[in-house]
């Protein structure tokens, strides 16, 4: 390897580092604060060596892994996530009486997953990444070690994507066994000289899918998400819903375009069906949610049914270049606002208390109580509603004119209905907020802390500026992709 | 610095309403007074530095502040054009808007909304200037659909008397009939032109369109739909006279001054577009000549002080939307101009009446206010001339150019010239009716207070305007190029200068010098159906009650529980069983999700390899 090539990996690299540091540190001297401030220190870092990585250009580095400028930027993305669920994790563990160093530790190793899924070109780094990212989490998942809940969830999310990470490893073996190769463009080029018909393939490349499609919630794989976005605390609900999905919808992407599986008409086809049922399933089941956290796990398998629609659309060759550039900008407005809808759950949840699952009735008269929570939640529901001047209406907008461009109408008709049932439940929350508080309700204590406030007030400006000022992104992605 | 000024213009007012709406009311009047009037004067500075430099090279100035977005050709821009019609009409809406916030201070002081006042009107005047900056008609629409708003909201201002929110209401439902048919305009010029910016809109619909085709007929017939709704014009106009159930204030900036003209401004604005479309400029004068004619009539026989400017400033639009339908475009805007000038005086000052005299509307109920109130008079008088368009006056230029315009026009010239000459005796005789009535002859309520020096000074300010805005050359030329009359007829000439001579002689001898009595003749069947009939407006709002506003609501309460409805509710409830089945899967139990997983991978890989074979 060059120097370039450390360069290039120098995100993965500091990553690694930071984790090591923070193993040594918890073993000499445990102190919460000194290892939250390490593990943001080190995320932040990490998200700044993306900058001279992007300037080095496209490298292989190795056969695993393919340090392009998509796959970074998504890199800092992830990295500044994983930075504030650090800074929220840090408030909300503390109001629920736990000291948890390794904590922090399996967040940064979750993100250096995260981060290699991003970057992935080979089977191999596919399954490291996305390895590396799950089994962090389910220790995350069920850090709160003093209620069942988590605990719940884990085991759940434990077994079951276990299962899917086994469908995954089967595929691989199938398609190793036809084509002898590990590295998506290869696999495509093998791929190319094998008939298109050949049962042997499709059974595995419809594993692989079937396994990722798992981990991305998308229907009929759906139905742990809820139980375990509602056991997991908060921050993790926000990081898992946000950053472990993007990093495994852009690896599936890449899977797509590099190893050029659009080939096989079909399995595109059954994407273009899981997304008309994700959209219009994670929909339905969000309508009378009461739980938020559950209405806003629902709500993730809807999102990623529109995110579906972009392989459907890049069936066409004409249009894909658009609607690659649509399915990343929509990640990165995803991303911001699960993030911030998330963190302000966080907010909310220990601001009343030990209240781990936020009610429907739990938020009633917030905009009369602390109006700034409020209304930066209000920001963030709009945006995953999709109004405009926020970041999820241009993402949305951006997939709907990639549809239109591929002709979809069926998928395009399935984003509209869902779009309208998913304006429904968002806006009852802001009724909910909106209401008199009532009378026996006990005002909310202020235990919220100020870092998190700036952290959720830096958020939500990020939203408003993607949805008023889109250009400089879409033109930033406009000229890497 | 005249980029960074044109920027700005905006921004004062649009960041001031900002800050006043944030403070949610706690501001002290002191700040919220100098926020709201300072932020339009610095915007009023921000206009005279941008027209000194066009002034001086005449170069027309773009300036894209940012594109919201591109995706695919769809690339909605803030950007601004800056010509001299945007020019003329941003010195009328910060210099006129200015005078108006500054004369509310006192106006509103003791009322307790004072925050919510500036911060609306604050953002009127942003809306209002985005409209009249924007190089695209998306960006335009935005402008105004932002002073409809606003409109709405200063029209129920005192929103506890529930008439204000009808009136409200009512001029925001009139007025969207005519915004639906604009929208449907912009679609159309979008669909068929595949652009909304202003200038290579016209230059597409010159190159695509001849004139008379079918399709600018059809789009400018849209537009002018746009225009009639917002100008408030016929058979649209019905919704101001009941809009000034506003403070007098906001009649004088919003239902006078500026927003009211913005539909002179769109088609003086788009106005290659209308050439390549005769039937609807022709349709544009006779609106305009019927308007001002039916809103004349109307003033006559209204007694509340406010309704009769409020017909006054209809049938004034009405002049100009002659003016643009003969094709004297800069004529039109000058009048505008001067509109502008005289009817913010004629408001303000009637603003000043019934501000000194308890809230007092009724003109039968004033009188002899010529002493009492001097300053008030004095403007009142000097309003009503230019208005009556009395030689050296600002009115007297403007509609002058405007009906020699007419004269000159082929075939149907001298008949919209007849017409707006009857206007202009009309004229003559309803403002000096007011004179006469309110400020001379027997007292009838004395004032209990005296305006300030924060309603005396815009008051003479507006007055100089009114006498010298007609002297002012509008840099007009380069926009509709190099104007000017043929042989002028001085015959025609004499006539219209003599008709608002005669008009004033008329309410001189039947309203003061009581020499002719109009008594018997209004005591007599004919005359008193005749001014019933006036008074009511021509009996138009009766007339849409039957034809629209009845019907509607029948319809709509006969509809209540049928069809439609319940095609919503099957949907509704379609949701909720369709929610409920899916729950029933959520059962919590691994054992079920791992098998679903199962058979959701059997299946898959059923429907690929059956397909695959």
């Amino acid at each position: 390897m060059s120097a370039a090539d450390f360069l290039a990996v120098a995100p993965l690299l500091v990553l690694a580092g930071a984790a090591t540091l923070l193993m040594m540190q918890i073993a000499f001297l445990r102190n919460v604060t000194l290892t939250a401030v390490l593990a943001a220190c080190g995320l932040g870092l990490a998200a700044l060596s993306c900058i001279p990585a992007i300037d080095q250009g496209t490298v292989q580095v190795t056969p695993l892994l393919l340090m392009d400028a998509l796959g970074l930027l998504f890199c800092a993305l992830f990295a500044l996530a994983a930075a504030v669920t650090v800074l929220l994790s840090l408030d909300y563990m503390r109001c629920h009486g736990d000291e948890p160093e390794e904590y922090f530790l399996l967040l940064v190793l979750s993100t250096l997953g995260a981060c290699v899924l991003a970057c992935a070109n080979h089977l191999a780094s596919l399954l490291l990444g996305l390895e590396l990212m799950s089994i962090a989490l389910y220790a995350l998942i069920a850090y709160p070690n003093r209620s069942l809940l988590p605990l719940e969830a884990a085991s759940k999310y434990l077994v079951l994507s276990g299962a899917a990470s086994a469908t995954i490893l089967f595929g691989f073996a199938i398609l190793y066994a036809a084509t002898g190769s590990l590295a998506f463009p290869e696999l495509g080029a093998r791929l190319l000289a094998l008939p298109a018909n050949d049962p042997m393939l499709l059974v595995g490349a419809a594993m692989v899918f079937a396994g990722l499609a798992f981990k991305l919630s998308v229907v009929p794989f759906h139905l742990w998400t809820p139980d375990v976005y509602a056991g997991a605390p908060a921050p993790i609900t926000g990081f898992l819903a946000s950053v472990g999905k993007a990093a495994v919808l852009l690896v599936l992407l890449r899977l797509f375009i590099d190893a050029d599986l659009f080939r096989y008409r079909i399995l595109v086809e059954l994407t273009g069906l899981m997304a008309i049922l994700s959209m219009l399933a994670g929909n339905l089941l969000a309508l009378l949610q009461t739980n938020i956290k559950r209405m806003l796990a629902y709500s993730s398998i809807a999102h990623i049914g529109y995110l579906l629609i972009v392989f459907m659309v890049s069936l066409d060759e004409g249009s894909r270049s658009l609607a690659i550039e649509a399915a990343a900008y929509y990640l990165v407005a995803y991303t911001a606002t699960t993030i911030a809808a998330f963190g302000l759950l966080t907010l909310i949840s220990a601001r009343q208390a030990e209240r781990e699952n936020v009610e429907l009735h739990h938020v009633s008269g917030l905009f009369w109580s602390s109006p700034l929570l409020a209304g930066l939640m209000l920001v963030a529901l709009l945006s995953l509603a999709g109004i405009p001047l926020t970041a999820g209406f241009i993402g949305k907008f951006y997939i709907f004119s990639a549809a239109v461009s591929g002709q979809n109408w069926i998928l395009l008709g399935a984003l509209i209905i869902g779009s309208a049932i998913g304006i429904y439940y968002y806006l009852r929350v802001v009724y909910y907020m909106s209401r008199r508080p009532e009378e026996h309700h006990a005002p909310p204590g202020t235990n919220g802390g100020l870092m998190v406030g700036s952290v959720s007030c830096v958020l939500i400006a990020a939203i408003l500026l993607l949805g008023t000022l889109p250009q400089s992104l879409m033109a930033y992605l406009r000229s890497i992709l | 610095m005249g980029m960074n000024a044109i920027s700005l213009i905006p921004m004062f007012p649009l960041l001031s309403a900002a800050l006043l709406m944030l403070s949610t009311g706690r501001m002290p009047r002191q700040l919220a007074a100098w926020l709201g009037a300072g932020s339009v004067g610095l915007s009023a500075l921000c206009v005279a530095l941008v027209a000194n430099d066009f002034l001086a090279d005449g170069q027309v100035r773009e300036l894209t502040l940012w594109t919201w977005m591109a995706v695919d050709n769809f690339t909605p821009r803030i950007a601004f054009y800056v010509d001299g019609l945007t020019v003329v009409m941003m010195s009328v809406i910060t210099g006129v808007g200015f005078l108006i916030h500054l004369y509310s201070v006192e106006f509103m002081w003791e009322d307790e909304s004072f925050c919510r006042y500036f911060a609306y009107m604050n953002l009127f005047v942003a809306a209002m200037l985005l409209l009249v900056m924007a190089d695209n008609l998306l960006l335009l629409y935005l402008g105004w659909e932002g002073v409809g708003v606003c409109s709405y909201l200063l029209v129920g201002f005192w929103y506890r008397d529930p008439a204000n929110g009808r009136a409200a209401r009512k001029a925001f439902v009139v007025t969207r009939v005519g915004d639906t048919a604009m929208a449907l305009g912009l679609f159309l010029l979008f669909t068929e032109l595949g652009t909304l910016d202003i200038q290579p809109l016209m230059a597409a619909a010159n190159d695509q369109w001849q004139v008379g085709d079918t399709l600018p007929v059809l789009a400018t017939a849209l537009l002018l739909g746009g225009a009639v709704g917002k100008s408030a014009q016929l058979p649209l106009h019905t919704w101001l006279p009941d809009a000034m159930a506003g403070p007098t204030p906001v009649s004088a900036l919003i239902h006078a001054a500026t927003m009211v003209t913005a539909g002179v401004y769109l088609i003086a604005r788009n106005y290659e577009l209308f050439l390549l479309a005769p039937p609807t400029m022709e349709a544009v004068a006779w609106v305009g000549v019927a308007t001002l004619l039916l809103a004349a009539f109307t003033a006559l026989a209204q007694h509340d002080i406010k309704r009769i400017l409020a017909y006054s400033t209809i049938s004034q639009i009405g002049y100009m939307f002659l003016a643009l339908g003969v094709g004297a475009f800069a004529s039109g805007i000058f009048h505008l101009m001067t509109h502008a000038f005289f009817k913010a005086l004629l408001f303000l000052a009637a603003g000043a009446v019934i501000h000194c005299l308890h809230h007092e509307h009724n003109i039968f109920r004033m009188g002899g206010l010529r002493t009492r109130l001097p300053v008030v008079f004095w403007s009142f008088l000097i309003g009503s001339a230019a208005l009556a368009a009395l030689p050296f006056t600002s009115g007297f230029y403007s509609k002058d150019a405007i009906l020699l315009s007419a004269w000159e026009l082929p075939h149907i010239g001298p008949w919209l010239w007849a017409g707006g000459l009857l206007g202009a005796l009309l004229t003559g005789i309803y403002s000096f009716r007011l004179v006469f009535i309110v400020f001379f002859g027997e007292a009838q309520t004395e004032p209990d207070k005296q305006p300030g020096w924060r309603m005396a000074g815009p008051l003479a300010l507006l007055c100089l305007l009114s006498i010298v805005g007609g002297w002012f050359a509008l840099p007009l030329a380069g926009v509709f190029g190099p104007g000017g009359h043929g042989e002028i007829d001085h015959t025609v000439e004499y006539i219209s200068i003599g008709t608002p001579l005669l008009g004033l002689l008329l309410a001189y001898l039947m309203f003061l010098g009581r020499q002719v009595s109009i008594e018997g003749l209004v005591q007599s069947p004919t005359g008193r159906g005749l001014k019933d009939f006036w008074f009511s407006g021509w009996r138009i709002d009766s007339l849409y009650d039957i034809l629209w506003v009845r019907p509607f609501t029948a319809l709509a309460r006969w509809w209540r529980n049928e069809p439609v409805d319940r095609l919503y509710n099957a949907i509704v409830s379609a949701s909720r069983s369709g929610h409920r089945a899916l729950l029933t899967l959520q059962t919590g139990e691994l054992r079920w999700y791992a098998t679903s997983m199962v058979v959701g991978l059997v299946l898959l890989l059923a429907i690929m390899l059956r397909n695959a074979s």
